[in-house]
């Protein structure tokens, strides 16, 4: 039997309708996407059985230069979209392509600057913006050719909650408007509520299409969807008929059931959701203890008067916009950069005069990309490198490493043939592979799946038994609730709230000033609070 | 990046006149002559600060060929050749300077270059700065497990830590860059310009006067004597 990325697809896509395809990695999203955009099988080779239209152009018979005015495609990674000196020049680059009049260009210039309110952005180049502004002119670039169909491949991965709601409000604004909007996610939250309809993949097959509450009615365990967290406790609840996609939804929908359907209980359990706190004994020395860290790069001053300290076997998340300062923070950790003011201790250690090698025997880093770090023929060459340099090959811990990522009948395989989930548990066992005492986790589920999640999440609670600390740099405030129960918001330079998550939640003005939005359950608590 | 008011074909036929005379004249006075009207060109252009920046990469190599010359052949010589590649470089200095990659990307396919081939040249300098980038997160990362990239004798050894992921980084960049190209038109027929750039009087004037001098100084040199 050939072996099909998509298989018996059948789906209509009516103008100005908005639609979200669902599905874990590998569930033929991606696949999708080409094929509507006639990259596949023009660009991408493959086998094509049925027919595409796109406007009613058959997506076989007419080439993607030809298509590209009636569908685009905004990818996953804006740096490879952006190939033009100046975001205008970027803006106008498809139109030029189209041959359109020079006063036509001009026009649809200012029209789409004026709509994505890119005016100020105009003379930057493209490759020093933030992501959100990366993608908002990739988004700009194919707007202006006003096509019939626009897609876009798991456009919230990468972005900090601000970036994420910005884009959501920008979809709804299309919405009916413009062209027919279909986003491809398996993070469902972000936009569910906003669609007209969810359709569902699975193994290459589209097993479900209508309006989203109708389609999350249906038993969807084992689909590897990211579920909206509201979803999720109205299934945990044992709740029937179909969930709310909102927390007002819920409080509506709780209010017009039988009263005892949300008892006490429920409601307690609601409250007390999340990972508890490690309990401090008063003799632990901090893991971490940062005093007045300043640090500069070149005219630019990031990080201005830090302060705090992490204890054995805490788990505690850093939070806070794309560009304040996050992943700088935690390169001082390790030595990968020394303070320009202020001092910083590791487990005893001052980090401005202790090597870095010294620290990565006591710091493991799994950095968002994977691929910044495998360059080893086989996956065991890949984990062993580190211990083996740092003299720290242990290997009745390093066979445990294996089992416990699954990663025994993938030891002798290229770390390059893997899949990128693959590659991230390769890189959480380099990470833990000599034994460190902290481990730091760079955006661990940024365009990572459900199975993947609870994964992660078990690995956490696992290294907080065995006395580890844990610190998640991320923009999934979902997962940092679950997991740390210490949260720490980085803006302007210096922490500016520390404490628990319901706390800083409930601290509007530390939200709004770190760019975060509260999660739908701490929400719905704060809605049934009012309620009592 | 100077602008200058000139069209950036005619600042190509300058370039090459500047190019084939400094190359054709071997006498001293003559070359000192040409180089310091080159040279004076970046008084009015305010670019004395940037041209002495330039000449700190390029005096080393000027100031070697002198040397070579000197040692290989005479003084007089050292001279003429060491002077003809300052102003040679200072003549593709100003061009580089007053001409931005994206405005000499449309001269060229005005000229009839292809567009494919001058839009490789000027994206080709768009990636340097995402390279650099991610070749810097590449070594943090493996630094960051104890492997000393990029740190004396043992950094050489460990090289390919450093360039394996950047090479596969930059293959797996080129390839969604050629797709994200296409899904935007780039291969599309009948493409133009949002502005064309047209050759006003003033270029036509100072094109004219450039080949006729030029042809001019050749004729003097080689055909006259």
């Amino acid at each position: 039997m050939e072996d099909w990325a998509l298989s018996e697809v059948n789906l209509t896509v009516a103008e100005g309708e908005y639609l979200l395809i669902a599905g874990a990695s590998g569930s033929g999203k991606s696949t999708f996407c080409r094929l509507a955009t006639g990259l596949a099988p023009h660009f991408h080779g493959g086998d094509l059985k049925g027919r595409v239209l796109v406007d009613g152009l058959d997506t076989r018979e007419v080439p993607v230069s030809r298509l590209f005015g009636q569908v685009g495609l905004v990818f996953q990674n804006t740096d490879a979209q952006l190939f033009n000196r100046t975001v205008e020049e970027e803006l106008v680059f498809g139109l030029e392509g189209l041959g359109l009049e020079p006063a036509e260009i001009e026009k649809r210039l200012q029209w789409v600057s004026g709509l994505l309110k890119l005016g100020p952005l105009l003379e930057r180049p493209p490759h020093q913006l933030s992501g959100g502004e990366k993608q908002r002119v990739v988004l700009g670039a194919i707007l202006a050719l006003r096509p019939r169909l626009l897609l876009l491949d798991e456009p919230f991965a990468h972005l900090d909650p601000e970036g994420s709601e910005g884009l959501r409000s920008l979809l709804k604004t299309l919405r009916g408007k413009g062209p027919a909007v279909v986003v491809v996610e398996h993070r469902l939250q972000d936009v569910v509520a906003d669609v007209d309809r969810l359709v569902l993949f699975h193994q290459g097959r589209l097993t479900a299409d209508g309006p989203p509450r109708q389609v999350l009615e249906q038993e969807l365990t084992g689909y590897g969807l990211n579920l909206p967290a509201l979803v999720g406790l109205f299934r945990a609840w044992g709740l029937d008929g179909p969930p709310p996609l909102t927390p007002l939804e819920a409080i509506q929908l709780l209010a017009s059931g039988p009263p005892r359907r949300f008892s006490q209980t429920k409601r307690t359990k609601l409250r007390e959701a999340g990972s508890p706190p490690s309990a401090r004994n008063s003799n632990d020395i901090p893991v971490v203890e940062i005093q007045d860290l300043w640090f500069s790069f070149p005219g630019q001053p990031v990080l201005k008067g830090v302060d705090f300290s992490l204890w054995p076997g805490e788990c505690a998340a850093i939070l806070g916009r794309n560009g304040s300062g996050k992943t700088t923070l935690i390169k001082h950790l390790n030595g990968l950069l020394k303070p320009s003011r202020g001092r910083i201790m590791v487990l005893g250690r001052d980090t401005r005069v202790t090597k870095t090698h010294e620290l990565a025997r006591r710091v493991g880093f799994a950095w968002q990309n994977p691929n910044d770090q495998l360059f080893q023929t086989s996956v065991r060459e890949e984990v062993l490198i580190g211990p083996r340099i740092l003299k720290a090959y242990d290997p009745p811990w390093c066979e445990r490493l294996f089992e416990r990522f699954g990663l025994g009948p993938l030891l002798d395989r290229s770390p390059f043939r893997m899949s990128e989930g693959e590659k991230k548990r390769v890189s959480f066992a380099t990470a833990l592979a000599v034994q460190p005492e902290l481990v730091i986790l760079d955006e661990p589920t940024a365009g990572q799946d459900e199975p993947f999640r609870r994964e992660l999440g078990g690995l956490i609670r696992e290294l907080r038994e065995e006395g580890k600390t844990v610190l998640l740099v991320t923009h999934d405030l979902e997962f940092a609730e679950e997991q740390a129960p210490r949260w720490l918001v980085l803006a302007g330079g210096r922490i500016i709230a520390d404490g628990s998550p319901e706390a800083i939640m409930a601290d509007r003005q530390a939200m709004a000033a770190g760019g975060l939005r509260p999660t739908q359950r701490f929400e719905l608590v704060q809605l049934l609070g009012n309620l009592a | 990046m100077k602008p200058l008011l000139l069209d950036p074909r005619t600042k190509l036929v300058l370039a090459f006149t500047a190019a084939v005379i400094l190359v054709s004249f071997d006498q001293g006075l003559t070359l000192l002559v040409a180089a310091a009207v080159i040279w004076g060109v970046t008084l009015p252009l305010n670019l004395v600060t940037s041209w002495f920046k330039f000449f700190r990469g390029l005096g080393p190599a000027v100031f070697g060929f002198f040397a070579i010359a000197w040692l290989a052949f005479d003084l007089p010589t050292a001279l003429v050749s060491g002077l003809r590649l300052l102003a040679l470089g200072t003549v593709f200095f100003l061009f580089f300077q007053t001409t931005s990659p994206k405005n000499l990307s449309k001269a060229l396919v005005q000229m009839g270059l292809p567009y494919a081939f001058s839009f490789v040249l000027t994206v080709s300098m768009e990636f340097i700065p995402v390279l650099t980038r991610r070749a810097a997160n590449i070594r943090d990362a493996q630094r960051a497990r104890g492997i000393p990239v990029g740190v004396g004798w043992r950094g050489i050894r460990y090289l390919s830590a450093l360039l394996g992921p950047l090479l596969i980084q930059a293959f797996k960049l080129a390839d969604e860059m050629a797709e994200a190209l296409e899904a935007r038109g780039f291969g599309a027929p009948g493409r133009r310009t949002r502005q064309e750039l047209p050759l006003r009087a003033l270029d036509w004037g100072i094109i004219s006067l450039s080949l006729i001098g030029l042809a001019t100084l050749l004729f003097l040199k080689y055909i006259y004597h």
